[in-house]
């Protein structure tokens, strides 16, 4: 029954991806529905597989086997894997193949990689003119700059976003992983998009993906601010251009801080009231909004006076329950525990065939009648028989041969 | 032959600042048909600018402008009996409906989901919300502060901190609105496929809470199961990632052995790099504390569009730190026509961001520019809906728009 409702039930995926921007996009077709095949030269395999895991209390590096690592299992789930050696041409021919076998067919390589294993858009739509490739590089796949290389913090930095996140009196700072995944999310937009045309006019087409412009197109009013004012937007910290208060204070204990915002008078005096100095709605300082702006720094002090000797869940509670935005500033521990994402099934259990039930992050969206599925990632190479043998018709005996050339696993 | 990828899909989009706005601006661009229905006050982001210097008027904020290309723009007053009927008029016919109220909004009005799904099986309802339509904390309000907080990005950063006794601080900008946008046009889209088999449509349940959370999952995933660090003050100072140049920063990332080999040969073979072992990762990792002084004065010696091509050019990750003002200079977004130009009749013509994905048979487009406070009222009311001019000027004198 579930299995019917699945939204891109019979689409199937090859995945050309490694890390993170790319998998997690395949990931998140496959969330919906789609067969997404991971595809890996088996000996250049995904980087996730090498399993560094950082940053560690320890500096001795930790590594974890090719199966065990939480990148690759937290952005590869749902999926099959396929290892080919991509290094010879028989390899390479296989990959071919299976990729004409599919709807849509996505890397994150860097520009031209696909085109030298003789996969680029041109030579797909050859195998299969209805293809829909999509290729998401650092910077594009011409211009100046085309052969750059590029990680999410570099994508943050280059696309302009960076240079808005800090302290207002301090460096810029970049922010990490989560820029891959974003980047991967507005990839599957763009790739269901395509697959929608497809399915009305019958044609495919090809997707050149820039990670920088990524970046960029989420900071489009910042870049528009500037073009209409010539004012360069500066680090702002917490403050708001028009709210006060807004910022993060400092609770009872170590390194607890609770976020708060607020957007109206009417919510400055309930907060006000939480505090038990209701007096300050009515202080001149405070009354309106832009009063409010102009004494932000001394409202800040009577707010942290009061929040630095309580504790910070109780607080988050009250301010919420009396009208108000209000957050604990959470880390993973408290996520984890956090009973109103418990409530939503935000973590789903996968159970891995070498760890046992893993609790892993859902899916960014609920849908009616839809449930994620929760496959692990595939084992590396565990799927090798069924691509083989039942996506591309290849004989027992074919198969054989190739394992014992190395060509597969 | 360039079409839209989207044409023939009718949005009516509900919603305020950017997380709705942004999703309707992502299928607008593709070529749906969006109607923007503002209150008659109009959506708040007219307020917030930034604006044209001294001029704080609400057709010229850049918020606005940039995040509603491309659609109609009509007002409706949901608290008059006749907008709100216009406004199932509208629904009855659309196979969207993008909102980012609280739940209950709606639903005070008469118009829950299984109200909508009576008066339009195949409508697909986007909803966006703080925290989602269910859980305990379904009817508690957020926004960009707090709920960069609640998903657990807000408590990393900024990365690289010094002083723990620091607050965080949140990404610049309306990150939470724009990743909670991109999220739900994917699901949109997702529904939109799976209604070509069923023809029925869905509700979607975005909550910006999750979606930040799902940007967290590597991290939350690796610190439970491996045991990693959780903290916005790095366990030791750290080598490369952001440094400081001549002219402001740069992001390096040289990190594989052939990397670092090709970075000492552009530092000019430097005294410190004494010996193979320099050329194994592991023992540059152990020797960080070290190497982090040598690294830090060469580069405060470079420039950062300067280093950036001469380490680029060697293969090595590199990016310069740009601001708004380098971004618009970037050549390799001027070779990919990554700006485009749109006039905006109060305004003006200026260049805006496009987007990431240039696309061969469905390129994305600036079909409009974004619709002045009430501007299709009359198309919309009189061409698409059916109202005679009569019944349209009813409308305007009940206070309905």
């Amino acid at each position: 029954m579930e299995e019917n409702t699945l939204p891109l039930e019979g689409i199937r995926v090859a995945d050309f991806c490694w890390v993170w921007a790319g998998p997690y996009a395949c990931m998140l077709l496959a969330n919906l529905g789609a067969e997404v095949i991971k595809v890996e030269g088996h000996k250049r395999t995904d980087l996730t597989r090498h399993g560094v895991v950082w940053p560690l209390p320890d500096p001795a590096p930790h590594e974890v086997p090719p199966n065990q690592g939480m990148s690759l299992n937290s952005v590869n789930m749902n999926k099959k894997s396929v290892t080919l050696d991509l290094t010879r041409p028989e390899g390479i021919e296989l990959a071919r193949r299976l990729a004409a076998m599919c709807d849509i067919v996505v890397d994150n390589m860097r520009a031209g990689a696909m085109a030298r294993l003789g996969m680029s858009y041109e030579e797909l739509r050859k195998l299969k003119p209805d293809i829909i490739v999509v290729s998401e590089s650092s910077r594009g796949q011409e211009g100046p700059h085309k052969d750059y290389a590029g990680y999410a913090t570099i994508h943050q930095a280059v696309g302009g976003a960076a240079y808005l996140n800090g302290y207002p009196d301090g460096e810029p700072s970049t922010s990490g992983g989560d820029v891959d995944l974003i980047n991967a999310t507005t990839t599957a937009y763009a790739a269901l998009a395509a697959l929608y045309h497809r399915m009305q006019t019958g044609e495919g087409q090809f997707i050149d993906y820039s990670q920088c412009e990524g970046v960029s197109s989420m900071i489009g009013d910042q870049l528009l601010g500037y073009e209409l004012s010539s004012q360069v937007p500066e680090r702002m910290g917490n403050a708001h251009p028009k709210y006060a208060p807004h910022n993060v204070y400092r609770c009872w204990g170590v390194d607890r801080w609770l976020a708060l915002e607020v957007h109206s008078d009417e919510e400055f005096a309930a907060l006000a009231r939480v505090i038990s100095m209701p007096e300050l709605a009515e202080d001149p300082r405070f009354a309106d909004m832009a009063s409010r702006k102009e004494n932000e720094p001394e409202l800040n002090r009577i707010i942290e006076a009061w929040t630095r000797q309580r504790d910070r869940d109780w607080m988050a509670n009250e301010f919420c329950q009396a009208g108000i935005a209000a957050a604990p500033s959470r880390d993973w521990r408290d996520l984890y525990a956090d009973p109103h994402l418990q409530a939503r099934n935000a973590f789903v259990t996968v159970d891995h065939p070498e760890l046992g039930e893993l609790e892993l992050v859902g899916a960014p969206w609920k849908m009616s009648d839809y449930e994620m599925p929760t496959g692990y990632a595939p084992l590396l190479g565990e799927h090798n028989d069924y691509v083989l043998r039942e996506i591309l018709g290849l004989s027992e005996a074919e198969v054989v041969e190739l394992r014992r050339k190395e060509i597969i696993m | 032959m360039a079409g839209e990828a989207l044409s023939g899909i009718r949005v009516v989009e509900l919603a305020t600042m950017v997380s709705g706005p942004y999703c309707g601006k992502l299928l607008a661009d593709m070529g749906a048909d969006v109607i923007k229905v503002e209150p008659p006050e109009g959506d708040p982001s007219r307020q917030c600018g930034p604006f044209p210097p001294g001029d704080p008027h609400p057709e010229r904020s850049a918020l606005f402008l940039y995040n509603n290309t491309s659609k109609r723009g009509i007002t409706l007053n949901l608290d008059t009996p006749e907008g709100l009927d216009a406004f199932k008029r509208l629904l009855t016919r659309a196979d969207v409906l993008i909102d980012n109220h609280p739940a209950r909004y709606l639903e005070s009005l008469g118009l829950s989901w299984e109200m909508m799904q009576q008066l339009n099986p195949g409508l697909v309802y986007t909803s966006i919300t703080p925290y989602g339509r269910t859980g305990p904390r379904a009817n508690v309000k957020g926004d960009e502060l707090t709920l960069i907080h609640a998903g657990g990005l807000g408590n990393l950063l900024p990365t690289r901190s010094a002083d723990i006794d620091r607050a965080p601080v949140k990404m610049g900008g309306y990150a939470v609105g724009y990743h909670g946008a991109i999220s739900a046009a994917a699901a949109t889209m997702a529904s939109l496929l799976g209604r070509m088999k069923t023809g029925l449509g869905r509700l979607i349940d975005v909550s910006l809470q999750d979606v930040i959370l799902t940007m967290m999952r590597v991290n939350v995933a690796s610190c439970r199961y491996h045991g990693t660090s959780w903290s916005r003050v790095p366990d030791r100072p750290p080598a490369m990632g952001r440094m400081k140049t001549s002219d402001g920063y740069a992001v390096l990332g040289a990190i594989e052995d052939y990397h670092f080999r090709s970075l000492v040969e552009i530092m000019g073979n430097p005294d410190w790099v004494t010996g193979e072992d320099w050329y194994i990762m592991w023992y540059r990792i152990n020797h960080l504390m070290d190497i982090a002084p040598m690294l830090d004065e060469w580069m405060g010696q470079q420039q950062k569009d300067d280093i950036h091509h001469r380490v680029a050019q060697k293969g090595i990750a590199i990016g310069p730190i740009n601001s708004a003002k380098d971004v618009f200079a970037n050549e390799q977004y001027i070779f990919r026509d990554y700006f485009v130009d749109v006039e905006h009749p109060e305004a003006g013509k200026h260049r805006y961001a496009g987007w990431p994905y240039q696309m061969t048979a469905t390129p994305p487009r600036v079909g409009r520019p974004a619709p002045l406070l009430g501007q299709h009222n009359q198309e919309v009311f009189c061409n698409d809906l059916g109202y005679s001019s009569e019944e349209f000027e009813h409308l305007k004198q009940l206070g309905a728009l």
